[in-house]
């Protein structure tokens, strides 16, 4: 009996479907969050997805190829990742937010922008914080101690 | 109709429908958004448990492998990172996202190790968690996000988006689940070469692809035959395997092949293009990015006006 | 036999013929800012390495003589192979072109001195003699017919070198429609020959194999032969498309030259030539040729007895001797069809050298002039300009065909060739008498045209042009006497050429009197004025199938020829040589006639009224009908689409990134789910 392989194809299955459902998440976290660094997040989430899929394959097949595409997809994340960046920061400097549906220039000519009160609308309510809401406020007490005269003070009045 | 009938039959025969359906359900009430009259606590409660159950009906896909240790931490390799992809996308807090998300390749790095990359696995927590989502986080800090912005509370058109991601993960998961099993595989090629199983019907491993199409020596060149012939330690197994027919004690001789230098001997000569183009992109991205973050006073136009400086001034260091 | 045939080191390498021009031209264009007054240079050296090629593919010439470049075409069944021809005809057009147009574009160094565009001039005559030899080495008609193309092309850009003169562009634009006009039928033979010709191979030899062996029925051979010659009538200026080539002068002088003598108009000649082994097959289209070559040469020499414009006259001249060509080509029946085809190219031979000669005399005239040439402003230049004056002399004697010049011996074969074909054909024998007498007839009046152009020019009293001359037309209508230095010839008039257009002149006359002298000397070796020239070009692929034809000297024909040609001359002194009364009566007495003559007899009217007015008429109906019906319809079928852009699509264009990857995703999405199902079934 000639020995089995471990990694048979149910355990390539088990990879394939977690990266398949870090690729679905990470699908839904770019279409539906509106924060710019979210947004990039999971684009790097079905990136890994894909890469644990592709170390699956090449496990299963049993050569190198698919730890190579994983070293390329890296090497790719670090890049778009570097770029990602730092264009949200010159974005994040131009309108001090992140919010994506701020960037809508390139739309139509005469189709109205999404107007930012509807974003409030759709937005979650706040918990309110718990505790006490103010403070109690003392009075002062006792002799008010001399003020040293210093000169400079005295010049600039 | 019956086409349809049949259809829905199928589709509602399958466990992993439901295991979406509640991942979906859940999902969409963790993720960020005005849910009518429900309050959040409530809706964010009713997700995590929705999630949880399709989580679990998702694991009962899994098959682990045989040995204890390595099933053990596939279940929770696997469950983290599913775990900690939902959380990254639901959180409200950019801040808690990017430490989500530094789970999720912790536990993808931990999934590499079980599948016997353990370079890879150094690789991905190094440039992951150690560059990039530090990176995020020196950017999250940078813009002062404190979670309360309206827009990290309000999903854009969350329904849309979840029906189109978890339709895309049913597919998924109906093409992965319907993959033949396929008893025979991984019982050798002299199997294979006996009963002559139908390719098509199964997934082969390239190397058993060589039963079909003549030993590596005869046709084969360059790239395909070193993707047939034995390279890792499972190729150096049915090496070893293949002369077990005359030598029965030598069944169980694993040799192996030392990772960094396997990947490194095939990624410097089959896949030396590749790499030639990764490094002129790092230094274009490089170049790019240093371009892109030079502060120059156009950047904004009105910075002359006082009062908009001091508006915006504040998220400068 | 043919395959065993070994190319020799000339006809392996003849490619270079028109290789060397194409690439000096293409040296003059990219340099042409660096070369600037040097930009002959590389044109001159292309042009005498491709004549030094030529010398050495004369003692090649072999009936058999191909060799394959490379493979130009293959595109189904059509094979068209770049493959040169190098036999007797094409060798001898080879030399003929390349020395004449080297010799041109010596002269033109001098001429076109200090023009503004002087480098595009020189790349333009170097892509010239490329096609013109091009052509003439191709051995299948498509490949001819691509550089006949190129010839027509490059005429259009030298005839409208100077296209900021509205008349210059006109001319440009008149040549080049005209010359469609023939393309077009030269085209539809090609056509034709393809759908019939064994294997569709266009090739020379394998067409006139087949049309020998019978193949090809009489009827094809008869229509192609027609269109072929339908097509030279527009290159060679025959009528009914002669028009062109006497406003092709509003070119600079040495275009004109060339395209007079050595390349353009003789590129119809050589294709009908060339074509003799099939066209001699069809004897209705011979008279036809013939007839349409007659009458051509007499209208024309008829409108060259009268115009005052130097230049002119020697264009029309052009028409007139390329009807003899054409009446000699088309005298090619029974067994003297080799007789004619020598005859026809041994007359373009000589022709070449002495119109080259005559028009290159005239530019240097007009450059003397100040760009004058018309013959009513000046006179008696002969002390003024000697070397001009004698160069012209003997141009003009051989076109006079005063003996022993060229042009003597070379009229007087295409004579014999009429006359003998008044014999050999059976049912068109009275065709030829006309056309033999008729040649006669033009003869004397080329004769008398001749001198008179020579003498108005050079003899009686000295005269300048001025401003002030009473004989100078109030408005300048032509164009050449406008003056407007656009090629900036800024010198002295009244002063002889300098050395670099004289040498050109004196060697081009050299010539004339030289190709005179063999056919005197060879007379008695050979048997004949011209047999050295038909032993030559009887190297020629399918002429030795032609009939040979007994031909003796004709006394009577040659002592006719000659007793007109002198008539005319002397005809001419009388009445030119001092100014006297005698010609402005003869324009009373012929009033008509003259005015006729001087108008051209009304052919560009004619054609104005006509051709061009239903032309014109149809273009702004369809104008109509595109603006109004098929724009109006498109824009109406436009407009749809933007409408419902506006009203629907153009909201879903929001400029969210979120929204499209949605979109997109959702589309996947929906594609993955159908392909999944579709899978979920099969099984």
């Amino acid at each position: 009996m000639p020995p089995t392989d471990i990694f048979t194809l149910e355990v390539l299955r088990d990879y394939l479907l977690i990266g398949a459902a870090l690729f679905a998440l990470g699908i839904l976290g770019f279409l539906s969050r509106r924060n710019l660094i979210v947004m990039f997040l999971s684009a790097e989430m079905m990136l890994q997805g894909v890469a644990l899929t592709l170390v699956g394959f090449g496990r299963y097949h049993g050569n190198w190829t698919g730890q190579i595409l994983t070293i390329m997809i890296l090497t790719v994340a670090a890049c778009e990742a570097s770029i990602a960046l730092a264009l949200i920061v010159i974005l994040y400097n131009r309108r001090s937010s992140l919010d994506v549906t701020l960037w809508q220039e390139i739309r139509e000519a005469g189709v109205p922008a999404t107007p930012a009160s509807l974003i409030s609308e759709e937005a979650e309510p706040v918990d309110a914080a718990p505790g006490p809401e103010s403070y109690p406020h003392l009075t002062p007490a006792g002799v008010e101690p001399a003020h040293p005269v210093e000169p400079w003070i005295e010049r600039r009045s | 109709m019956d086409v349809i009938l049949n259809f829905i039959g199928s589709v509602l025969g399958m466990t992993g429908t439901y295991a979406v359906l509640f991942g979906g359900l859940g999902t969409y009430l963790l993720l960020p958004h005005r849910h009518g009259a429900i309050r959040p606590r409530a809706a964010h409660g009713a997700g995590l448990i929705a999630v949880a159950l399709g989580l679990l009906i998702y694991m009962t896909y899994w098959r682990p492998p045989g040995l204890l240790l390595p099933a053990v931490f596939l279940y929770v390799f696997g469950a983290t990172s599913v775990i900690g992809a939902v959380l990254t996308i639901t959180s409200r807090d950019p801040v808690a996202s990017a430490l989500w998300f530094a789970s999720v390749v912790l536990s993808t790095a931990g999934l590499f190790l079980l599948a016997e990359a353990p370079f890879l696995a150094a690789g991905t927590i190094i440039v992951y968690a150690g560059a990039v989502i530090v990176t995020f986080l020196f950017v999250i800090m940078l813009a002062q996000m404190e979670g309360k912005a309206d827009y990290d509370r309000a999903a854009r058109s969350p329904g849309w988006a979840t029906l189109t991601s978890f339709i895309i993960l049913w597919c998924l998961l109906a093409s992965i689940a319907t993959l033949k099993t396929g008893e025979k595989v991984g019982t050798g090629i002299h199997h294979l070469a006996r009963n002559r199983l139908e390719p098509e019907k199964q997934l082969l491993r390239s190397r058993d692809l060589e039963a079909y199409i003549g030993s590596p020596d005869a046709n084969m060149t360059g790239v395909v035959r070193r993707a047939v012939s034995p390279m890792s330690l499972v190729a150096d197994a049915r090496l070893a395997e293949g002369e077990a027919a005359d030598n029965p004690e030598a069944t169980s001789v694993l040799v192996h092949r030392p990772n960094v230098a396997g990947i490194a001997a095939s990624m410097y000569t089959d896949h030396l293009a590749s790499v030639a183009i990764a490094g002129a992109l790092l230094f274009v991205a490089l170049v790019g990015a240093v371009a892109i973050t030079n502060p120059r006073m156009p950047v904004r136009p009105s910075s002359s006006d006082p009062a908009q400086r001091a508006a915006v001034g504040s998220v400068r260091p | 036999m043919e395959s065993a045939y070994e190319p020799g080191f000339f006809v392996r390498n003849a490619w270079l013929i028109p290789f060397f021009p194409l690439l000096g031209a293409l040296v003059t264009a990219v340099g042409a800012r660096r070369l600037r007054g040097l930009a002959h240079l590389p044109v001159w050296a292309g042009i005498g390495l491709a004549f030094l090629v030529s010398l050495g593919t004369l003692a090649s010439a072999d009936h058999a003589a191909k060799y394959t470049v490379f493979e130009w075409l293959s595109a189904g069944n059509l094979e068209v192979p770049f493959q040169v021809r190098v036999d007797g005809l094409s060798t001898m057009m080879l030399s003929m072109v390349t020395f004449v147009s080297g010799l041109v574009a010596i002269f033109a160094a001098g001429y076109m001195h200090g023009d503004p565009s002087y480098p595009r001039f020189f790349a333009l005559i170097g892509l010239f003699v490329a096609s013109m030899t091009g052509l003439v080495l191709s051995n299948n008609y498509l490949l001819t017919y691509v550089f006949w193309e190129g010839v027509g092309a490059c005429s259009y850009l030298l005839i409208g070198f100077w296209y900021a003169r509205p008349s210059a562009a006109a001319a440009a634009m008149k040549a080049f429609l005209v010359n469609r006009v023939g393309d077009f039928g030269f085209a539809i033979a090609i056509f034709w020959l393809w759908s019939i010709a064994p294997g569709h191979d266009l090739s020379y030899d394998s067409i006139f194999a087949a049309a020998e062996s019978g193949s090809i029925p009489t009827s094809a051979i008869a229509g192609i032969s027609l269109l072929l010659f339908w097509g030279a009538t527009a290159k060679s200026a025959q009528i009914p498309l002669y028009t062109w080539l006497p406003d092709a002068m509003e070119g600079p002088t040495p275009v004109s030259a060339l395209i007079h003598a050595a390349t353009m108009v003789t590129a119809g000649v050589y294709l009908l030539a060339r074509s003799m082994p099939m066209v001699a097959m069809a004897p209705g289209v011979q008279a036809v040729i013939a007839a349409t070559g007659c009458a051509t040469a007499l209208l024309a020499a008829a409108i060259a007895l009268t115009q005052n414009d130097l230049k002119r006259v020697m264009a029309y001249s052009t028409v007139s001797q390329l009807g003899y060509m054409f009446m000699a080509l088309g005298s090619g029946v029974g067994d003297v069809a080799q007789l004619a085809v020598v005859a026809a190219m041994f007359h373009l031979f000589t022709h070449a050298f002495f119109k080259a000669l005559l028009f290159l005399a005239s530019g240097s005239v007009m450059h003397a002039m100040g760009d004058v040439i018309d013959m009513r402003r000046f006179r008696g230049l002969r002390h003024r300009l000697p070397i001009t004056y004698l160069t012209f002399a003997v141009g003009a004697l051989a076109l006079a065909a005063f003996p022993p010049l060229s042009g003597f011996f070379s009229k007087d074969e295409v004579l014999g060739a009429i006359s003998g074909a008044i014999h050999a054909s059976e049912s068109y024998s009275w065709v030829y008498q006309i056309v033999y007498w008729t040649a006669l007839v033009t003869a004397f009046m080329t004769a008398f045209y001749t001198g008179r152009a020579f003498f108005l020019t050079f003899h009686g009293p000295e005269k300048l042009p001025s401003p002030n001359d009473p004989e100078a037309p109030p408005v300048d209508a032509h164009a050449h006497g406008h003056a407007d230095d656009a090629h900036g010839h800024h010198h002295e008039i009244g002063h002889e050429s300098p050395p670099v257009m004289a040498i050109p002149l004196m060697i081009l006359a050299g010539c004339t009197v030289l190709i005179g002298l063999i056919c005197l000397v060879a007379w008695p070796i050979t048997g004949g004025p011209a047999e050295w020239f038909a032993g030559h070009l009887e190297k020629t692929l399918g002429f030795e199938a032609l009939g040979h034809g007994e031909h003796g000297f004709s006394w009577f024909t040659a002592t006719l020829g000659t007793l007109l040609g002198v008539g005319g001359i002397a005809l001419a002194y009388v009445m030119y040589a001092e100014p006297g009364p005698l010609p402005a009566r003869m324009k009373e007495r012929f009033g008509a006639l003259y005015r006729a003559s001087l108008g051209k007899f009304y052919v560009d009217e004619f054609y104005d009224a006509t051709v061009v007015a239903i032309v014109r008429i149809s273009a702004s109906i369809s104008d109509f009908v595109d603006t109004y019906v098929v724009d109006r319809l498109i824009t109406g079928i436009a407009l749809i689409p933007r409408a419902i852009g506006r009203a629907r699509l153009a909201l879903y264009q929001n400029g969210l990134i979120q929204f499209y990857a949605a979109s997109s995703a959702l589309c996947v999405a929906f594609l993955l789910l159908f392909l999944v199902l579709l899978g979920l079934q099969r099984p």
